[in-house]
């Protein structure tokens, strides 16, 4: 350890207490940080899962005036083919084709207005975790049979059951009048009332007899292993299917509410998180100030003994770097701690059941720990610990020996 | 203080303040960490409950009446079949006595729109125009044509994102479908009067307006409603009377107000109070860090001083009271301060802030593209609340430690 | 009846590993109107014996008697109380608050005894004057000479009339001439008002002042002895 080193690490103890409280303020501040982000990383991933994972996907083939749009007009042709070839060309397997449609269904004593999902039945449970949310009968089996599966909420409105049928009328993308009688087989419950509310699936060529589709779909839904790859996967897609009129979609296109709903709360987040680290930044300039003042006699007794200005300000600067970098081991250690604690054990806030519901999330919220949420935090902490060291220091540069020697 | 040996609080205000400004830079310094928390107090708290009123408000004139009555059935389900008769009686009595201020009623069924070109399922309100406009609906949100005029109103006013979905436009004609309570379809041709905009585009899809005469009469439900929509123009206050109307509806109907209709919204209100406490408890104890520290080292320096005052006399908790007393001004000042430069800042905000960058995403929070911080007193009472009582329980530990210098000590110390 | 007496007094002190002995069975009377001086080598024990007089510090064993309260037993508020009313202290240094003004540090006394304003002011004057600091009342203690620093400390010491000061090595950071004024205020306030007096010095120039002299050594009294005090009648 070389003097000016050791010189530090001892002052720091000159006010043990001092110190520690400000060390103190620091490991509060990263070890909030750090459960706060890994918590909020957690809840975005949460969100896009569960909002991607029911029925948009990752990515979308769709025609490019679909999504501004969506009639049925605009459609994908020969989209189960191009499907098949996708599938073998990319080598992506959670792929699947839809038609989508709106439609007047009606049971013998009501009738609600819907929108109509036509799916492949071996590979929708690929893409959507709808499938595996029967309840009740079971899912969609058979490509071409006039069978309905549909959400619990509206089998519940419609008071109908699985084996009763149901009438769909709408229009066929030819604009003429679309008919079809189907029989539920399965009923959809995914505890989410609004989802609950509006789910009807029927088998993609049967979809296709009733909305006089031929052979065309509404899109082909494709999910990735991870949302990282997503970009990569969508040039790939686009480069294979090469045609003017189909485009490929990624989530944030699909759902652009989803990715600014996070940024709309990553912004607020950040911005009390700024406000924390001003205040321990106070702190620390508030330490170091009063540590370079009390020390003025001191100080000018080293400038006497021909120690350089430079070498005194390096000397504040240690101190407080070795102040924040206890703050920053400890705060991180604390912090990891408590976010993998709540990792592993879930958070739950009671009293939020409804607010989750509408962003589609369950009870218990998990924070993900990672590199990233550990250090980020922390980081930006020590920075602001050391840019607030600067004043103090830069004081040191107007220190005239002999006044400084004199001073109480 | 009664004792005859207390001091008069006037010296301890005096050696408190001039003790203050005796190390100046780290009062200032001091006070400047207050001032950053206590301002960052009362933005957050103003944001929010801007967000929250916005949500609120937004909820609210999606469907306006704080206060609804249903029949009991008619929340699971829908439909036309689980109406009811207008009100008469004691409900009646009830609804034109204050503090209620409006109130009216409606015939809501799930229903069809079908133009030339495309379908959309709605949400058809059957409404009294009068009634709707003094319950909130505001006029001035017609873009296009007019509002329906009279409750027999041969028109209908639709959402301007469904025009633009359908491909139609003011002055065509739609045709409207639903169930009536004999399971047939019912349906009838009706030409678009009016077109209206909303904050959220999901209600200009959703929303449909007819009179409430021409939905019962193609209904066959004459005089039926679905629901009483009542006003007290006053959303926080609901929980003062919802249960008046309750009782007067009576057990045969379902009286429910906002914070119920709406499961979101009224826990978002529920929450936003201990959010408010939680984020200022927080934003506290990053500062509680500096201010223990300042006053640690504030007693540090004056421990002769401490030792000299107590061999003259001065009782250990008078000690006490002189640190906490100087806490308290600091406090004191940083709350003056900041509560001003909240006031400042957030004033001129409250005409509103454009955030429409994130717009679809905060209508998924269910909010507008603009926000409009409020300032409330309560808010700004209960942060000085927080940092007076949170602050001298903080500063109790320096001024203790104070207090319990042996005199002798504390006189040779160097 | 004698104004203050100490019977079998000990304390000890551990510094580092040795165990010192402050006091050392010291039992003594100082009678009403006295002027005595505690003297001794640093270290013998005079300090200390003054600290425990004043309440200020407890002894291990013994009791203090002033007038005929038992110092010894008393709490903590109860000992604030006691030296408020009845004893002056005059410290070798940093004897003033540094954020009050000469008048204020007088005051301070006062108010802290719960006197109303008028009376303080008229008082703290009147013995601002009597100390010989009339036009100071003004200044805070930096802006004050030693001799004026300790001037106002005695000021501030009578002011309360108490019956006994107490002070420790005052003339310690005082020039001459100086101490010799300080002394000879200490004479005159004890002959015009009967305060009694203990001072702590080595300073030869103080103990001629006196006209009981005690010698401490190692926490024990070695000699105690009445001299004829200069300045001083009885």
């Amino acid at each position: 350890m070389s003097i000016t080193t050791r010189l530090a690490w001892r002052n720091l103890w000159r006010h043990g207490r001092r110190t520690w409280l400000t060390v103190g303020a620091m490991i509060f501040c990263n070890t909030l940080l750090i459960f706060l982000i890994s918590f909020q990383f957690g809840v975005y991933s949460l969100m896009i899962d569960s909002a991607l994972s029911v029925v948009t996907g990752h990515l979308q083939v769709q025609h490019s005036e679909y999504n501004d749009d969506p009639r049925l007009r605009y459609s994908v042709p020969y989209g189960i083919a191009l499907a098949e070839r996708l599938r073998s060309e990319t080598k992506i397997e959670a792929m699947a084709a839809r038609g989508t449609a709106f439609a007047l269904a009606s049971s013998e004593k009501r009738s609600f207005g819907i929108q109509v999902m036509g799916v492949q039945p071996t590979f929708e449970p690929l893409v959507s975790t709808l499938p595996g949310l029967v309840k009740k009968g079971r899912y969609l089996n058979n490509n071409s049979s006039d069978e309905i599966v549909i959400g619990s909420v509206l089998a519940r409105n419609l008071k109908v059951g699985v084996g009763d049928e149901i009438t769909l009328l709408g229009s066929g993308r030819d604009g003429s009048f679309a008919a079809g009688v189907a029989t539920v087989v399965g009923i959809i419950s995914s505890g989410m009332n609004n989802l609950d509310r509006s789910i009807a699936q029927v088998p993609l060529d049967y979809f296709q007899a009733v909305f006089s589709m031929g052979e065309q779909i509404s899109s082909i839904v494709v999910n990735v292993d991870t949302l990282s790859a997503v970009a990569e996967r969508k040039s790939e897609l686009t480069a294979t299917i090469n045609e003017p009129d189909l485009v490929v979609l990624d989530w944030d296109e699909l759902q652009p509410g989803l990715q600014q709903a996070i940024q709309a709360d990553l912004f607020s987040a950040f911005v009390m998180y700024a406000v924390l680290i001003v205040l321990v930044s106070f702190s620390v300039l508030n330490t170091q100030l009063m540590s370079v003042l009390e020390r003025t006699r001191e100080f000018g007794v080293m400038m006497a003994l021909g120690m350089r200005p430079g070498s005194l300000a390096r000397l504040v600067f240690l101190e407080t770097a070795t102040m924040s970098l206890l703050g920053l081991a400890f705060g991180c250690i604390l912090g990891a701690a408590v976010a993998t604690y709540f990792q592993v054990n879930g958070v739950y806030i009671p009293g939020m059941e409804a607010a989750m519901e509408q962003y589609n999330l369950p009870g218990e919220l998990y924070p993900q720990v990672s590199i990233i949420s550990v250090m980020l935090g922390p980081l930006i902490v020590f920075t602001g610990c050391m840019v607030a060291a600067i004043y103090p220091a830069v004081r040191l540069y107007g220190l005239q020996p002999v006044a400084a020697m004199r001073a109480v | 203080m009664a004792d005859k040996h207390s001091p008069s609080a006037g010296i301890l205000a005096t050696l408190a303040w001039r003790n203050l400004w005796r190390n100046y830079r780290r009062t200032l310094i001091m006070l400047t960490a207050i001032v950053v928390g206590v301002w960052a107090m009362i933005l957050f708290s103003a944001m929010m409950r801007g967000m929250l009123d916005e949500m609120v408000q937004a909820g609210l004139r999606v469907l306006p009446g704080e206060v609804q009555v249903h029949h009991p059935d008619y929340q699971d389900d829908p439909s036309v079949v689980n109406s009811m008769s207008a009100p008469k009686g004691k409900l009646l009595q009830v609804l034109n006595t204050p503090p209620v201020t409006a109130w009216t009623t409606r015939l809501k069924v799930p229903g069809m729109i079908s133009s030339e070109r495309d379908n959309r399922g709605v949400l058809l309100l059957g409404v009294d125009p009068a009634g709707e406009i003094a319950l909130g609906f505001d006029p001035g949100d017609i873009v296009q044509g007019r509002f329906l005029e009279s409750a027999d109103d041969k028109g209908i006013v639709i959402g301007r994102k469904l025009a633009e979905r359908l491909e139609t436009r003011l002055g065509k004609r739609v045709v409207i479908m639903s169930q009536n309570p004999y399971n047939d379809v019912a349906d009838r041709g009706v030409r678009i009067v009016g077109i209206y905009r909303a904050r959220l585009q999901a209600t200009e899809e959703l929303f449909v307006y007819t009179s409430r005469a021409l939905l019962q009469k193609m209904l066959e439900v004459e005089d039926e409603i679905s629901e009483v929509a009542i006003t007290a123009d006053n959303y926080e206050h609901v929980d003062a009377w919802w249960r008046d109307i309750d009782a007067a509806a009576g057990p045969d109907l379902d009286t429910q107000p906002w914070t119920v209709l709406d499961a979101y919204l009224g826990s978002m209100y529920e929450i936003q109070g201990t959010m408010n406490v939680i984020i200022m408890v927080i934003i506290f104890i990053a500062l509680s860090f500096g201010l223990v520290n300042t006053l640690v080292m504030a007693v540090f320096e004056r421990v002769r001083e401490i030792g000299l005052m107590m061999a003259l006399g001065m009782r250990p908790q008078w000690i006490m009271y002189q640190v906490l007393l100087e806490s308290l001004m600091l406090l004191s000042l940083g709350l003056v301060i900041g509560n001003a430069l909240a006031t400042a800042t957030v004033l001129p905000l409250e005409s509103g802030i454009d955030i429409s960058v994130v717009g679809d995403g905060l209508e998924m929070y269910g909010m507008g593209a603009t926000l409009y911080p409020t300032l409330a007193l309560e808010d700004m009472l209960m942060s000085t609340l927080i940092v007076l009582v949170l602050g001298l329980l903080a500063s109790l530990i320096p001024a203790w430690r104070a207090s319990r210098y042996n005199p002798v000590e504390a006189l040779t110390k160097t | 009846m004698s104004a203050l007496s100490c019977n079998k007094l000990t304390k000890t002190f551990t510094q580092g590993s040795q165990t010192i002995k402050g006091l050392d069975d010291v039992s003594i009377a100082i009678a009403e109107g006295s002027f005595v001086c505690l003297s001794g080598p640093s270290g013998s024990g005079k300090t200390t014996l003054l600290n425990a007089m004043g309440g200020l510090d407890t002894p291990d064993s013994g009791e203090i008697l002033v007038g005929d309260m038992r110092v010894d037993q008393m709490n903590k508020s109860d000992l604030a109380d006691m030296r408020l009313h009845n004893i002056g202290f005059v410290f070798q240094s940093y004897n003033l608050i540094p954020v009050l003004t000469a008048q204020e540090n007088i005051e301070f006394v006062m108010q802290i005894q719960g006197i109303p304003a008028d009376q303080r002011s008229a008082k703290s004057r009147e013995i601002l004057a009597e100390v010989g600091l009339a036009d100071h009342e003004g200044r805070r203690p930096a802006q004050l000479s030693g001799g004026q620093q300790q001037r106002v400390a005695v000021a501030r010491a009578i002011v309360s009339n108490p019956t006994l000061v107490l002070a420790d090595e005052p003339t310690a950071n005082l020039d001459s001439v100086t101490a010799t004024q300080l002394m000879d205020l200490f004479a005159e306030l004890n002959q015009s008002r009967g305060i009694t007096f203990v001072i702590a010095t080595h300073d030869a120039r103080v103990m001629e002042y006196c006209r009981r002299l005690i010698k401490m050594e190692d926490g024990k009294i070695i000699s105690d002895q009445e001299q004829p005090g200069r300045g001083a009648n009885v």
